[in-house]
């Protein structure tokens, strides 16, 4: 779901900028308290994961492809919305500068979408599922599902917004190819936390209830 | 573990998926540019995505063009699959750096 340049007016693309720019101060922050150097490795590996990842575009029917975004995982592993804020953005820069994946005037509103909207629904959600489910996989799975889903449909408000998608039929068909592309999601979010929590168990956040 | 041994076998899952991914990855376009397509009448909702299907063709002139340096995760027709095995790899240690590089530098700024 990365947005091309192309698809939002410049003045519009400078607001999401400025929303962006507030939750990459905040991702710093949190990144200045919480990082340490047994964990600035394992996020620059998480980081180098997504972005090979997300080149995997998978088949979901509809003449449609999907890839892992990465938000819910990292925000899972590291215990905060704001670590997915902080490897998405960073992932979204050498996504957009050096391959032109996402445009670089749009590169806030995927900041907002990707990192802040699927960090936070993927922590949150994760969280609230896991006190009911108690099983850091299936909580995780569809917390991922729903990271990949609502960043879709947020997407899709924008692009009507923008004047580039119609308000319904955009929604119907973000949400029904992403509802199919969170499936991927869900997966490689449950066993990436799975492989995580197997090689070094110490660095998952203790709040996830993985242990092993 | 040790940190440098996890970096590593990281680093090297990574670029096992990355290139696996230039070989069997799908073609088709994302969801976002499925949508694009969509809303142009030139794609049911259920039904493939048209080969001339140009995602782009609902944007707007908004007066600003950056071209990549390695556009599409590739180095051009003449560099083929090889180059596009370049462009991912460079694109995994790009992004292990960076993230690494601001992870140093914030946890530096503590002391």
């Amino acid at each position: 779901m990365h947005i091309p340049d192309v698809f939002i007016p410049l003045w519009q693309s400078a607001i999401y900028w400025v929303i962006a720019l507030v939750f990459i101060a905040l991702a710093l922050r949190w990144a200045r308290n919480e990082l340490d150097d047994e964990k600035v490795p394992l996020i620059a590996v998480l980081a180098a994961g997504i972005f090979a990842i997300q080149a995997f575009n998978l088949p979901v029917g509809m003449g449609t492809t999907g890839h892992l975004v990465g938000g819910a995982l990292a925000a899972i592993v590291l215990g905060s919305p704001y670590a997915a804020v902080f490897v998405l953005t960073l992932v979204l820069l050498v996504q957009a500068v050096v391959f032109g994946d996402g445009g670089i005037t749009t590169m806030g509103a995927n900041i907002i979408n990707m990192g802040v909207i699927g960090g936070f629904v993927g922590y949150y959600s994760f969280q609230s599922i896991q006190k009911v489910a108690r099983n850091p996989y299936l909580s995780a799975g569809i917390a991922a599902w729903l990271a990949c889903l609502i960043p879709a449909l947020a997407a899709s408000v924008e692009m009507f917004v923008a004047g580039t998608f119609p308000l319904v039929e955009g929604m119907i068909a973000m949400g029904t190819y992403h509802a199919a592309i969170g499936v991927i999601e869900a997966f490689i979010t449950a066993g990436a936390l799975y492989l995580i929590a197997s090689a070094r168990p110490e660095l998952i956040d203790t709040s996830t209830g993985v242990t092993v | 573990m040790e940190n440098k041994q996890f970096l590593a076998i990281g680093l090297v899952v990574a670029i096992l998926i990355g290139v696996t991914a230039v070989f069997f990855a799908a073609g088709d376009p994302d969801g976002l540019e499925s949508t694009a397509i969509v809303v142009q009448g030139e794609k049911d909702l259920f039904g493939p995505t048209p080969e001339d299907g140009d995602p782009e063709a609902v944007g707007h002139d908004v007066g600003f063009e950056y071209e990549a340096p390695m556009p599409d995760y590739a180095m051009g027709d003449d560099a083929g699959k090889m180059g596009e095995v370049i462009a991912v790899v460079v694109g995994i240690i790009l992004a292990l750096l960076i993230v690494f590089g601001v992870g140093k530098a914030v946890t530096a700024s503590k002391h």
